[in-house]
Order: structure tokens, then sequence, then C-alpha cells
């Protein structure tokens, strides 16, 4: 790909990022409900006093002029003061940030790790049992919603059989040093295996719950692009020469047949690191998708909206990436 | 469908035969249509009133479970509504929801995605950007932004969800009509004069419709977990509807002391969403000419 | 002892360091929500202040029976109506070792009280829990005055709303530095917080002892306390009954018998300080005729709903207040009646019943609903409509801004100093912030006004009762009750006790 393109890409992010954070502004300047008025509770408050509060979290501004503000203060990397945690948002995001991308990086892992072998297997033997299983299986799987499949993994696991914790991310005895705020990597640096352990305890059933639709959906592009390779001439061509059918099947079918499968991983992961609010919640995740969920319920105006920013510019790097990888590993695709 | 020539008339025949030559995603149609049948008779086929309480039934367990009655036979909540009934009842939304929400994201889809891929130039730079800046939201967070700015309700949560639905089937139809417009009989209809609206409703819809269709049913199973998840958060629909998202998030507090109070609601989704899923699998399948093997 | 022994605790040393084991008295608290902050005073949130509460502790106090006692200060003299001196204790040292000086007091309070004292033109979103606090000062030493703008006699119902922290580090790390870490005089110091998982604290060996009027007075008796954030209520049930966590907040009622069925555990409640209730539109085209309001009132058989869905764990009243209050009294009662609740409908020219909507947040559906079938039987048809609270409150605490619209709407106001200044006076004001029923009586506005600053006790009680008399007759919001929140504990838990203000404070929790 030549730089220019590369430009013209990075350019078109810009309209992009501008208009999420309009559409953002827009949609909170119409949503009911008044931050000071939702902090404040149940208590009594003198309007001199509101004022003042208001007038500290910058409420008693314009719309307006608040959104130029964001938009300048955001280009010099400011994106505010969280109104709850009276930290900036920056800071809340990224404390809660490595747990959101841990948990989709290791649903993101399970799924591939599932998908490619039963993927290549159907394939392979289409239309046998096993394919026809592998099928049903893998739409079983996108048709499970997340929020119950979670509950009841936890009422097996954890409630009646006692094999893995019940919520969080690791038990509280286990000593962390964070190094890359990944648990299960920084617990490995520093050689503490029952705390690498502990994490993977508590990782397992979230990660299955969120990457068994994934599974699902990479499985199919899997099998397909693979029969579609299989019937490619070079593949009919190295059988004829009579090189091994694994062989065949591994050197050349496998490499060509994954490139499908590794962007549709790529463009998925953006849903999966948007779309994991529900699984943090029902496994007390400290993620940033529940967050975020909960800072739209409080009107934590300057945490959404740095929040969307970012997914915004995950979800069009992943596809970036994705685009990149395709046309590296399939030299005919040209951008 | 497409009745522009006779022969597309014979390959949906064709087409049609497959699809019913396919036990599995028969099956599967079965059931969906089995589902509907129920949301629409659902007043003659629930055993109890729905939105009856009655507190001296608080959390009694299914029929089979001591202490459970066969009037009641999955159990009731905590409120004493008998849950078979409320499931039978909840089919109603999920159902209208799904079917409303790809209905208007396909019809908007659609416009979008023709005025988009046939006209090009600024209309399809402005179709395409927006296009873009939605696709940049996470779905659900996006959605959970709109209930809180619109309020609660049945109808706010189909406009929530058709908000950025239609992206899915305008990027499809976008993409297929580029691939057609440069098509020979494209051009010889514009040759003869046809109008930009005459080419694009009469000339290429018709021969792109099998992949929106295809598309819309997969995406259909997709907005019933969406709903779902929308209610399980606590902004479905309004009471005393019963959502089956709802139902499950109101259960998930008894999950310890009563089981059956989200379970059943839970395997509700499920069997619903399969269901479209594998029959919209088959429909691909025996539709999309790209599948054809 | 013997080779085996000697050899054993050997082997235990060797592992003890890569074994990162429960440490021997680890007390570990499944709380339903994360601390938004560590700054005791940049902070809106009851849950919050419960965590924090256990790094800091405040001038005053409050003992799990809601008695207020000196903490930090040793002694509170009332100078004049508008003056309060407060004495403060020597010898009380800070985590970081330094000593507590009157200056951190005055530092502290000022920075709550203080208009944009917080930095960046900020002002403590707890300024308003001070009331009218005019200045706070340091007088000869050990002494701090403060001097409020009016009388105002709950100031010290309300201080130990308030901590003391270190000017001195504040100064150093700023107001985004004390957000994260702490310098408190409390019994506990903080090891780490692990944001939305836990927050870790362990004993403060130099600890002063705390209040004297509750022993045991000294440092803490457990090693650590560990919150452990467990947002889901199913889940911090099944912690609880693992034994993973000694204490849960926030047991649902129908969790009870479980928890104490189950060997190990047991419940533990308090009287709650949250009053609920259902305010009717007064300005609405029904509820705006007493006769109507009246009917609503026959017709829900609270007993049946206090047995059933809270499970037995609440206290009915008929006024605003808890039955704990100060001021609270026994009021007339509506009791159940559906006939008479017909009759008055019927009264008011409504034979045939009316169609109205109740509005409720989702945590309080279920109840809703069961109130709304009620209603229904005597012809107040009422569709529940569950929303957001941040619309509910938009659409009903209005302020008079602008017309009510909507019938009714089922909410709950909390207490948690148990004085009707915070929950009278808002609720039933005119146009007060948590007026949602658009209720205004110049009867009650004028008692309201005048028991704020009262400074007889008595007569303050007095003129409180004669306005519960008055909104009990009014009625314009049907009055509910005040459930207790109810705990799950470990059996292994003692010398803690649950507390109505909903603060967990741990010094004197021990484990056996």
């Amino acid at each position: 790909m030549s730089l220019g393109k590369l430009i013209e890409r990075l350019l078109q992010l810009v309209p992009v990022l501008l208009g999420v954070s309009l559409i953002v502004f827009v949609m909170m300047a119409l949503t009911p409900g008044d931050p000071v008025q939702i902090m404040i509770g149940d208590q009594n408050i003198t309007p001199e006093q509101e004022q003042a509060l208001r007038h500290g979290l910058g409420l008693d501004r314009p719309i307006v002029e608040r959104f130029f503000v964001f938009i300048g203060n955001a280009l010099q990397g400011d994106f505010g003061q969280s109104f709850y945690h009276r930290r900036p948002v920056a800071d809340v995001i990224v404390e809660r940030l490595p747990a959101t991308i841990e948990l989709s990086l290791v649903a993101l892992i399970v799924a591939l790790v599932t998908a490619i072998p039963l993927g290549v297997l159907a394939a392979i033997r289409k239309n046998s049992i096993f394919d026809k299983l592998a099928t049903v299986g893998s739409l079983l799987g996108v048709s499970l919603p997340g929020f119950w499949f979670g509950i009841l993994l936890i009422m097996l696991f954890a409630v009646q059989w006692h094999i893995l914790p019940v919520s969080g991310r690791i038990g509280y005895s286990s000593e962390i040093e964070t190094i890359t705020g990944f648990l299960l990597i920084d617990t490995l640096l520093r050689g503490n295996l029952p705390a690498f352990w502990d994490a993977v305890k508590h990782i397992l059933l979230p990660a299955i719950t969120l990457g068994l639709p994934m599974t699902a959906i990479l499985m199919r592009v899997t099998r397909t692009s693979m029969l579609e390779v299989l019937r490619q001439d070079y593949v009919t061509f190295a059988d004829a020469k009579g090189l091994s059918r694994t062989r065949v099947l591994f050197r050349h079918a496998l490499k060509n047949a994954l490139i499908p499968t590794v962007s549709v991983a790529a463009i998925e992961t953006g849903s999966l690191l948007g779309g994991n609010m529900i699984v943090e919640t029902v496994f007390g995740w400290p993620g940033l998708g529940r967050l975020v969920v909960e800072s739209i319920f409080l009107r934590n105006y300057p945490l959404v909206q740095a929040a969307v920013l970012l997914y915004a510019v995950i979800y069009v790097g992943l596809n970036f990436f994705a685009d990149i990888l395709y046309t590296v590993l399939n030299p005919r695709v040209k951008l | 469908m497409a009745t522009a020539n006779p022969a597309a008339d014979t390959i949906f025949r064709r087409n049609l035969a497959s699809f019913m030559g396919n036990r599995l995603a028969m099956a599967a149609a079965v059931v969906v249509v089995l589902f509907v049948v129920m949301a629409i008779f659902a007043p003659w086929i629930a055993p109890q009133n729905p939105y009856e309480t009655d507190l001296f039934r608080r959390l009694q367990p299914p029929a089979w479970v001591e202490g459970g009655e066969w009037g009641f036979l999955l159990g009731c909540d905590a409120l004493g509504r008998d849950i078979f009934s409320r499931i039978i009842y909840g089919a109603r939304i999920s159902i209208f929801v799904g079917v409303t929400v790809i209905v208007l994201a396909t019809g908007i889809g659609i416009i979008a995605g023709l005025a988009a891929g046939y006209l090009r130039g600024w209309v399809d730079v402005i179709i395409s950007r927006i296009v873009d800046i939605l696709l940049g939201f996470p779905y659900l967070i996006f959605a959970i932004g709109l209930m809180a700015m619109m309020g609660p309700g049945l109808g706010n949560i189909i406009l929530a969800l058709a908000y950025k639905e239609w992206v899915i089937p305008a990027r499809v139809v976008r993409g297929e009509t580029l691939a057609v417009r440069e098509l020979e009989y494209v051009e010889a209809a514009r040759a003869l004069g046809a109008s930009p609206r005459h080419i694009m409703l009469r000339e290429i819809l018709p021969n792109i419709l099998s992949p929106v269709v295809v598309v819309s049913t997969i995406r259909m199973a997709n907005v019933i977990i969406l709903e779902a998840s929308l209610s399980f958060l606590g902004l479905g629909v309004q009471p005393p509807m019963a959502s089956w998202g709802s139902m499950v998030s109101d259960g998930r507090a008894f999950i310890l002391e009563a089981w059956w109070v989200s379970t059943f609601p839970g395997l509700a989704i499920l069997l619903l969403v399969l269901a479209i899923n594998v029959a919209s699998q088959g429909l691909r399948d025996a539709f999309d000419p790209r599948f054809h093997e | 002892m013997t080779n085996l022994q000697r050899l054993l605790l050997a082997s235990a040393m060797a592992i003890g360091p890569v074994v990162p084991a429960a440490h021997a008295s680890d007390l570990v608290v499944g709380f339903t929500l994360d601390a938004d902050t560590l700054d005791p005073a940049n902070h809106r949130k009851r849950e919050t202040e419960t965590i924090i509460r256990n790094l800091y502790d405040g001038l005053l106090t409050r003992d799990a029976n809601m008695v207020v006692v000196p903490e930090i200060a040793e002694s509170m003299t009332q100078v004049s109506p508008t003056v309060y001196d407060f004495k403060i204790r020597s010898g009380i040292l800070f985590h970081d070792g330094t000593p507590m000086t009157a200056e951190d007091v005055k530092f502290s309070l000022d920075r709550v009280t203080v208009e944009g004292a917080m930095g960046n033109g900020q002002t403590s979103p707890r300024q308003s829990l001070m009331g009218p606090v005019a200045s706070v000062e340091v007088v000869d030493g050990d002494t701090v005055r403060i001097t409020l703008k009016e009388p105002w006699p709950i100031l010290p119902a309300m201080l130990p709303n308030q901590q003391i922290v270190s000017k001195a580090f504040v100064e150093r790390v700023g107001s985004e530095g004390i957000s994260t870490e702490e310098n408190g005089t409390g019994p506990f110091r903080l090891v780490e917080w692990r944001k939305g998982e836990s927050i870790i604290m362990e004993r403060f060996t130099e600890y002063y002892g705390g209040a004297t009027d509750i022993p045991p007075v000294g440092p803490a008796c457990v090693d650590r306390v560990i919150f452990k954030f467990i947002p889901e209520s199913a889940s911090r049930v099944a912690a609880l009954l693992a034994g993973d966590v000694q204490i849960i907040n926030e047991l649902p009622a129908f969790s009870v018998a479980q928890v104490n069925a189950n060997a190990g555990t047991h419940v533990m409640t308090v009287n709650g300080t949250r009053s609920f209730f259902v305010a009717m539109n007064l300005e609405g085209e029904y509820f705006d005729d007493p006769l109507v309001r009246q009917a609503a009132a026959h017709a829900i058989d609270k007993n049946l709903l206090i047995d059933k869905i809270l499970g037995g764990n609440a206290a009915s009243i008929d006024g605003i207040l808890s039955p704990d209050a100060f001021g609270a009294s026994d009021l007339p009662v509506y009791g159940y009646d559906p006939e008479m609740a017909k009759k008055l409908l019927a009264d008011a020219g409504f034979p045939n019943g009316i169609d109205i909507v109740m509005d409720t947040e989702g945590a309080f559906k279920d109840t809703a609903e069961a109130i709304a079938s009620l209603l229904t039987k005597v012809g107040i048809r009422t569709t529940v409509a569950v929303g957001e609270s941040a619309q509910l409150t938009a659409k009903w605490r209005l302020q008079g801004k602008e017309p009510k619209t909507g019938d009714m709407y089922f909410s709950s106001w909390g207490n948690g100093s148990l004085d009707p200044f915070d929950i009278f006076t808002p609720t039933h004001r005119t146009n007060d912030r948590g007026n949602s029923a658009g209720y205004s009586n110049p009867a009650v506005d004028a008692l309201l006004d005048a028991a704020a600053t009262e400074l007889d006790v008595e007569k303050r009680a007095g003129m409180y009762r004669e306005a519960e008399l008055i909104i009990n007759a009014d009625l314009p919001y049907l009055y509910l009750w005040v459930p207790q929140d109810i705990y799950g504990v470990s059996d292994r838990l003692s010398g803690w006790q649950p507390s109505a203000d909903s603060r967990i404070n741990l010094h004197d929790a021990c484990l056996n």
C-alpha cells in the first residue's frame, strides 16, 4: 500500500471522529436529566450552592460553547474531568481499559483456537455428520443470549460446583504488580504462578460467554473459505502431483483460507470491545463497558464522550488493520 | 419478488425448492412459524392471564417440582404471575420488534444503498460518511444512549435499534448496486432513457434482492438478541408487557432461590433465535448465488 | 517443638512469600459499588463514604445506634446558637506518621465549605451537607470554632459526614492525588485500590483508638479489610454462602431464609432511613381531589406488601418520617379497605374508576406493579411506567419551574441523619427539591422553616409532629414504609453491627 493511500485513510478518520463527537453531544443535550441533581441526591441544597457546583463542572456554559471547548481540549489530549471520579476521564478510562481489552483478547483467542480446527475439519469432511453438527453448534453459539448464558455458567461452575469464582478479575489475596495492566501477562512476568492461575480461573467464564458467538462466526468463515480454497486449481494441481493430502492442506490451503478468518476476526474484535458491557455486568468484570453504561445513566458526559471516541478510533483502527492484513497476505488484492 | 423477467421467476422457484429440500432449515422455519402463531394467538393459548399478580404464588416453582401446580407449568415470578403465559405473550414483543426493526432498517437501507451506489457523487459521499460514523459507535452503547434520550417504551426500542441497523443493509445494497450498475441490461435501460428512479427500483433492485433478504433474516436474529439485551439492562418495554430479556433480568436476582424465573425466558430467546438463524442459513444456501456449490 | 513441627514451620516459611495466601485475619466485605474517589470532600455517594470512613476519621462520628459522639474532637461546646467549639484530641497521627493538628481540621472543613476551595474553580459537592457554615477558625491551638450564618441545630448530626485530611498531604499531591491516594487518621490504611474490583486496607498500628464512647478503643482487630465489589446481588449472596466474603450489604429480602439456613452464615438487620412513598400529582386531573387520594390510600394493603415483597423487613409509615427519626410520632392510619376506597372514588365523581400511570425506576418495578394491581382492584386502573432515575427526577422534581405532568410516582427519599430537616423539608416544602407531589401548604412551610432553626429540642420535635399531622390529613403522598437494611454475615464475625446510616465501620470487627 502506498503512503498516499495510508494518509488518505487517516484523513477519513477525521470526519468520522468529528461526526461521532457531534452526535454524542447532541444526544446528551437532548437527554433529560441533570448531573448536578443526580449527584446531590436526597439532600437539601441552596440555589447558590447548586450554582457553585454547576459552575465547577462547567455545566453553566451554553452547550455549543461546551462542544467547541471539548473539541479544542480533546485535540490537546485533554478530555475533561469525570463528574463523579473527579479525575481526568483519560485516567479513569485507562484504568479500566486493560480489563476490557484483556477479556476481549482472551475471548478472541478462545474463539480462534476452537473455530479454526473445527472450521477446517468441517470443510474437509463436508456434508459429514461432523460438518452438520458443527454447523448446528455454531448456529447455537450465535443464538445464545450472553446475559442469560453467563448467569447459567455462574450457577453451574461457581455456585453448584465451586470450581470457578463467582465474579471479579482476580482474588484479593493474589498480589499483583502492574507492568502492562494485563493480569495474565503481569503475573507471568513476575513468575507468580498462583496469581496467574487465579486470574485464569476468573477470566474463563466471561471469556467463554463473550467468545462463543465469535467462535461460531469464525468457524463459518473458516469453513466457507476453506471450501473455496480447496476448489482452487492449485490445490487440485498439488493433489494431482501426489503431494500428501495433509501437506497440501496445511502448507497451501490453510494459509490462504485463513485470510478471511483473520480479517473477520479483526473486525469482530471491534464489536467485542464495544459489546461486552453485558458480560462485564453479569460477571462483575471491572471493565470499561460497564463504566460507560453507568456513566450514561449518571449523565457523566465527559466520560461517555471520551469513551465513545475511543471506541470509534479502535473500530476504525481494526478495520484498517483488517484491510492491511488482506493486502499483505493476499497480494492479489489492491487497496 | 423479482418479476422483471421470467428467468428470475424460475430461479426463485428453483431456490425455493432447494430451500424446501433442506430438512433442517424447514424444521427451523416451522419452529419460527410456531412462535409467530403463538404470538398472534397468545390470548387463546396462554393458560393464565400473564398480568395477573398473586403475591401468594410468589416464586412458585414449576409444575414438576415440589410445590408446583400444573396450571402454572413453568412456575411463577416474583409477583406470582405465570411464567409460561408471560413467555407466550413475550413472543409478541420479540417478534414484533425483530420484524419492525428489520423492515424499517431494510427499507431505509435499500433507499440509501441504491442512491449511494447508483447515483454516486456527493450522494454517495454523504451516505458513506454517515454510515462510517454510525459504524464507529458500538451498537449497544448507541442504543442505550438513544433510550436514555427518548425514554423507555416499545416504539423507542424500535427506533433506537433501527437508527443504526439500517447501515447494514445499506452497505450490502450499495456494494451490490455498484456491481450491477454497469451491467448490460442497466446500460440498456439507461440508453432507452429510463429515469434513475425507474432504473434503481425496477432494474437494479429486483436483481440484488436475494442477498438483502438473506442478510436481513440473519440480522433479525441479532436484533431480537439486542432487544433482549436492552431489556436486560432495564431499558425495555413498559410493564405490564413482558419482554423475554426483562424477564431474564428480573429473575437474575432470584437465581439462587428460584432458577426458573430467568431460565425459561432465556431458553425461549435461544430457541427462537436459533430457529431464525438455522432457517436463514438455509435461505442463504438456497438463494445467494455465491453459496451455490 | 518436634523436628517434624520445625520442618513444617520451615517449609511454611519457605513457601510463604511465594503463595500470597490470605492473611491470618482478612475480613472481606462483598460490597455493591466501588468508591468514586478516595477524597472525602469530593463525592456524594453513600457507598463511597462507607469505604472512606474506614480510612479517615471525622470530628464526630455515630455509633451503631446513630448516637453522635466525638471522635477526633475530644469535646464539643455550643458557645451560642451560631458558634460551636471543638477541642481536638492530641496524639493523633496520620498514616504517614505526621501528627494531626487543629490546622488540618480547619483545612479539611474549609475544603468542603468554601466556594472554589477544591481548586480549578471547583466547589466541593459536599458543601450543601454543611448547611450555613460561615467560617471555620482555629482558636488557641487545639480548638476549632465553627461559626454559622444562622442557627442550624443539626450541625452535630451532619458533622460525621465529613472526614479530616492532612493539609500538608493535600497541598503536596493536590485534589487529583488525594482522589486515589490517602493519608487519613482512620483505623485502616490503604494497601491497594484495584479499581472496579476491590480495595485492600491493612490495620494502622499507630491508630489512636477511635471514639472513646465506642469501645473497644485501640487498633483494629483484623489485620486486613477488603472491600470486594460484587454488583450482582445473587453473586454477592453466592460469595457469602461459599465463605469467600464475611459481610455482604444489600442482601435481598427473599434471600434471608437461605442465608439463615446455610451453616456458618446468618442475617443481621437494622432499621433503614429511606422512606418509600408514592407521590400523587396534586396539579393533575385526578389527584387534586383529596377524596381520590384517600381512596388510593385505602386501596393499598401495606401489610401484605411488606410481608410478601419485603419479607417482613420494613416498618410501615403514615407520614414521611421513619419511626426512628427525630420528631416521629404515631399518626392516624389509612387502613386497607377496598370497599371504602371504591366508595370514596365514587364520591369524588368517578364511579367507573380512573386510568392512571405510575412512574418508577427499574429497581422498584416489582413493588410498583404490586401496588398498581392493588389500586386497579378498586378502580384506580394503574399501569406502571419504568423510567431511568435521571429522566424521572427531571420529570417530577420540577421545583415549581414548570407545570407537572404525570399521575403517580413511586419513589423514595433517604434520611441518613434521621433528622426531619433532611427529608421533610425537601419533600414537602413548597417547590422544594424533592417535592414531587407539588404539595404546597403555607402552614407546613411555616412549621418547617421555623423548625429548621429552632434550638429548643422539645419545641422543635413538637413542630415536626404538628407538620406530620397536617400532611397525614392532606395526603400528598401515599406513605408506605421504611425498609430495613439487610446484611448477610459469617458466623465467624464478631464485634460488628450494622448501622442505620448504612456505613460499615470495621474498626471493632473481629474474625474467629
